[in-house]
């Protein structure tokens, strides 16, 4: 039985058949159709056009519109054009490009294929974190299958065109997934987010225009050019179009994936999809987005699952990476694993994000010892604070929401650690 | 040109300046324009890490980093209001958090960027009660640096310099987020011939000179403007002055001459001053060939006695004079114009030479050899090779530079002289061959002014006073003139007038004037004199 979701649409509609990450069994599905529609057929400005049009939203985690990123790649340039493909995916909770690049490296490959005829990239760099060692083999291998029938490399599909794709293994780094990270990790470097600006699009990999999208952006883009902007549109909310991948983990019945459009209401994908949390306990908590992403308490998980309705929670969909914590969780324990993982993360260049994720994490082990005053719970609050949007990256605010959204919805499990001296949660999970 | 509105001052910047460079640009930061900053350096690659000097930009919805945000035409830029010191202070705050704060026994205390801001624009009390970071006090990063990891507050000024100023590139930081350290690649170390600046660019006491630490509180210390003296370029510093002792040499930030660097070699110069060989008395040899201690009148009329018994004899033609680009342009004028009284024609200047680099480090290891030539000190090698040939009787020696270069092969040319008279301000060899030596002064010790290589004058003054009786060379040879009794000699000496005289003779050196040159100095004229390749 191959791993599928348990919910599928379009992404992932074929991903339970055994042939369909080869390239026969890809084009069997209507594979590199829409890539052969979009390079003989349609102008790189109509490409563009369309995917604004569809609405495509970015599934790294920030959301930004997949179009107009393209369109900010320079027309008129001598210099080579690259693209990067975010295979990093590094956020605790998320795990949903890694069945994208397992069973769908083709359906991704088209997407980068289009893209690239799209903007003029001549090459892209696939980058993939380290631990990934089989979907890279995968991708891998559906790379040398495009060029062995000229989907990649020269002339492709007798257009004329040509673009490369090279595989990149990352090293571990939490911090490589953020675009400038990424890139500088991609030149060999240590990967350390730059400032900006300049953007990507003007000063990006090796220092040529660049675009980075994550897998799964790319991994839409063949349906909206087979199927257009409209039956796109047919998913999800006006704002927020299509469908995305849902990773569900923690107590519930049936972690998994599920492919849902956006705007699924995040009750409907824990109680309906995961099938609740398991022994007749109640949900606590959950974690919309990835760790980064602000916890829901159980009163707020009506909310669609889309920015526009997850912000007015002050929370975000991120990477889709849903995390449920049930009844017997602690969350100054949630606290103290999410701050140490900042802390440990952080690149160290700016200094809120530097000296703030160590403070944060220290403050928040001595509250989960037993060993903290009230006082100490608002000096927590005020570091994240003075964190967040002060830096180079979002690094600092992705380590300072998830602590200031703790505060927010369960203060009372701090000040219970303070005013008993110890953790009430006996039994509260371990690592 | 851009025009932008900081704190309501309309300033006029530069095109694609950053606010942080348009206000450096303008004399304005921190002087004026408080924007705290410590990764930022006028002269090194934007970091924008510490995030410090972040400022409100009307129109924009986040704080921006003043050093990485250009000016743009009628821009709004708020430095000093709520949001912005409340954002200064959330830094200062975290900075402070691992910081170990044993100002008390720290170098850097006094001059301490961390300590000033913290006074300025911090939170007075911390409220941290976690341990902090526990690391190594005492790195030995290389020859000249000592590295405190515990002080370092990681703004990479240190790691940027080595890769773009001598790049070299030395320095890198290692690990990450709050275990971050600076530290020199594996197997090697920070040793190149600008290191020490990397002390002088670090805002707190992580990074400190071998040489000066533990040795004064920098609140003893008088900084002097004055020129680094071991090459020609000239490179402005401050003499940090305590107790009539030159403790230090530090860069003196001029764009038109050395940034805000100097290099290691001229750094260490200062112990010149104080060195033990510096020459402290008169002296005069006897019959019997002893050298005696006298005072400088007895030193004056013994020179002159021999001097005159020579142009009596054999006419001026048999004496010379070897200048040392070492001397000021009002000892080398005042020299010039001896000897052109006295009717020598034979006069040189002896210049050493050594290594040089494309950034500040010049050939010529002296820090008057331009302006020696401007005034019409030929090259030695030609006096030198008239006292080998026989046709001279006597030298008058400043300095020991000939020597030193290698003109006089040891001090043999000289042995056989009739008369050797030497103003030196150290000891060498010469002092066998002299028959009257006079101590004279440091270019610390006295005002004057010195041409760079690329033809700058910059004045010297006095910083210290040697703690005997010394003089400048160009009073002992007035002095000389008039025990001679040669015209325009009445043996009273004031650098000022010579100086205005020099103005006032030398179409180079028209309207510059000792008072009014300023701290920066400014070019020479082009001279007629036709440039002598180098």
């Amino acid at each position: 039985m191959l791993e599928t979701p348990y919910v599928t649409r379009y992404l992932t509609e074929h991903f339970g058949e055994p042939d369909f990450p080869t390239l026969k069994g890809y084009e069997r599905f209507g594979g590199y159709r829409a890539a052969r529609k979009a390079l003989t057929e349609m102008s790189p400005e109509e490409v563009i056009e369309l995917v604004k049009t569809a609405g495509l939203q970015g599934r790294g985690g920030a959301g930004f519109p997949a179009g107009m990123k393209w369109s900010f790649m320079p027309k008129d340039s001598d210099r080579p054009k690259y693209l990067v493909c975010n295979a990093d995916e590094s956020e605790p909770g998320s795990f949903k490009d890694r069945i994208l690049l397992e069973r769908g490296a083709h359906q991704m490959l088209e997407g980068i294929l289009i893209a690239a005829w799209a903007t003029g990239a001549t090459t892209t760099f696939i980058y993939i974190r380290g631990e990934y060692a089989y979907p890279a083999d995968q991708v891998e291998r559906a790379i040398a299958e495009a060029y062995a029938k000229r989907y990649l490399g020269d002339n492709i599909m007798g257009t004329g065109f040509r673009h490369d794709v090279r595989v990149t293994r990352g090293a571990g780094a939490y911090i490589c997934g953020e675009e400038t990270g990424l890139l500088e990790s991609l030149e060999g470097k240590k990967g350390q987010p730059r400032k900006k600006p300049p953007f990507p699009a003007q000063y990006g990999a090796f220092g040529m225009p660049t675009t980075v999208n994550n897998v799964e952006t790319f991994s839409h883009v063949p349906h909206i050019v087979d199927k257009g902007a409209n039956w796109f549109r047919s998913f999800g909310t006006e704002k927020s179009p299509g469908t995305t991948i849902f990773g569900v983990s923690g107590h519930v019945v049936r972690p998994g994936l599920y492919e849902l459009p956006l705007g699924t209401p995040l009750s409907e994908i824990v109680f309906e999809h995961a099938g609740g949390v398991p022994g007749g306990r109640k949900v606590k908590g959950v974690i919309p987005g990835g760790m980064s992403m602000p916890i829901l308490p159980a009163g707020q998980l009506d909310v669609p699952m889309a920015n526009e309705f997850l912000r007015e929670r002050k929370t975000m969909l991120g990477t889709g990476g849903i995390m449920v914590m049930d009844e017997t969780t602690c969350m100054v324990r949630v606290a103290s694993v999410i701050s140490y993982f900042f802390r440990d993360e952080s690149c160290g260049q700016c200094t809120q994000c530097r000296e703030g994720t160590g403070w944060m994490n220290k403050i928040v082990e001595r509250i989960e010892r037993g060993a903290a005053e009230e006082e100490d719970i608002e000096v927590l609050g005020d570091v994240a604070g003075k964190m967040e949007a002060k830096t180079i990256c979002a690094f600092a605010d992705a380590a300072a929401w998830p602590i200031q959204g703790l505060l927010r919805h369960f203060r009372d499990d701090f000040v219970e650690h303070v005013r008993q001296r110890k953790c009430p949660f006996a039994g509260s999970f371990e690592l | 040109m851009p025009k932008f509105t900081v704190d309501g001052r309309e300033i006029e910047a530069a095109e694609g300046r950053t606010i942080l460079q348009a206000l450096d640009d303008a004399g304005l930061l921190m002087n004026g324009v408080d924007i705290p900053h410590y990764c930022w350096h006028p002269k090194l690659a934007v970091d924008g890490s510490c995030r410090l000097c972040q400022v409100e930009v009307e129109g924009v919805p986040k704080l921006q980093i003043a050093c990485d945000t250009p000016v743009r035409d009628v821009m709004v830029v708020h430095t000093q209001n709520d949001r912005v010191k409340a954002a200064r202070e959330g830094v200062m705050e975290l900075l402070l958090v691992n910081h170990p704060l044993d100002c008390p026994i720290c170098d850097q205390a006094g001059e301490c960027k961390l300590q000033d801001y913290a006074y300025d624009y911090g939170v007075r009390a911390s409220r941290s009660k976690e341990p902090r970071r526990a690391l190594k006090k005492n790195v030995d990063l290389g020859p000249t640096i000592v590295f405190d990891q515990e002080r370092c507050i990681l703004c990479r000024r240190c790691v940027r310099f080595c890769r773009e100023i001598p790049k070299t590139g030395e320095l890198s930081v290692f690990n990450r987020g709050d275990r971050s350290v600076i530290e020199t690649f594996p197997g090697t170390s920070l040793d190149n011939d600008y290191s020490m600046n990397v002390a002088d660019i670090c805002p707190v006491g992580a990074l400190t000179t071998r040489d000066f630490r533990f040795k004064i509180r920098v609140w003893f210390l008088e900084d002097v403007p004055g020129i680094c003296t071991g090459c020609s370029n000239g490179c402005n510093i401050y003499l940090g002055v305590a107790n009539n002792k030159v403790y230090r040499y530090v860069p003196r930030r001029n764009d038109a001459v050395n940034d805000t660097w100097i290099c290691d070699a001229g750094r260490m110069s200062y112990r010149e001053i104080a060195a033990p060989d510096r020459l402290r008395e008169c002296e005069v040899r006897d019959e019997a060939g002893r050298l005696d201690p006298v005072g400088l009148d007895r030193a004056i009329e013994v020179a002159a006695g021999r001097l005159r018994r020579l142009i009596d004899s054999k006419g001026p033609g048999v004496i010379a004079g070897l200048a040392s680009a070492h001397a000021s342009n009002e000892d080398l004028f005042t020299f010039r114009r001896f000897l052109a009284a006295l009717g020598s024609e034979t006069c040189g200047v002896a210049v050493v030479r050594g290594k040089a680099d494309d950034l500040l480090i010049k050939e010529e290891k002296a820090p008057n050899a331009e302006g020696a030539r401007e005034i019409g000190f030929g090259d030695a090698r030609a006096v030198v090779d008239r006292i080998r040939s026989g046709a001279v009787d006597a030298v008058i020696v400043l300095g020991h530079d000939a020597l030193q270069e290698g003109l006089l092969g040891s001090e043999q040319a000289l042995a056989g002289l009739d008369t050797v008279i030497l103003l030196d301000t150290h000891a060498s060899e010469l002092q066998r061959v002299a028959h009257v030596i006079v101590p004279v002064r440091h270019a610390a010790e006295k005002l004057g002014s010195f041409v760079n290589a690329a033809r700058r004058v910059q004045r010297a003054v006095p910083a210290v006073e040697s703690g005997w009786e010394t003089f400048a060379d160009g009073e002992v040879i007035a002095r000389l003139g008039a025990a001679l009794g040669l015209e325009g000699f009445d043996g009273s000496y004031d650098v000022h007038s010579v100086a205005r005289e020099l103005a006032a003779t030398h179409a180079a050196f028209a309207g510059i004037d000792l008072d009014t040159i300023g701290d920066a100095g400014r070019p020479l004229a082009e001279s007629a004199r036709p440039r002598t390749e180098r």
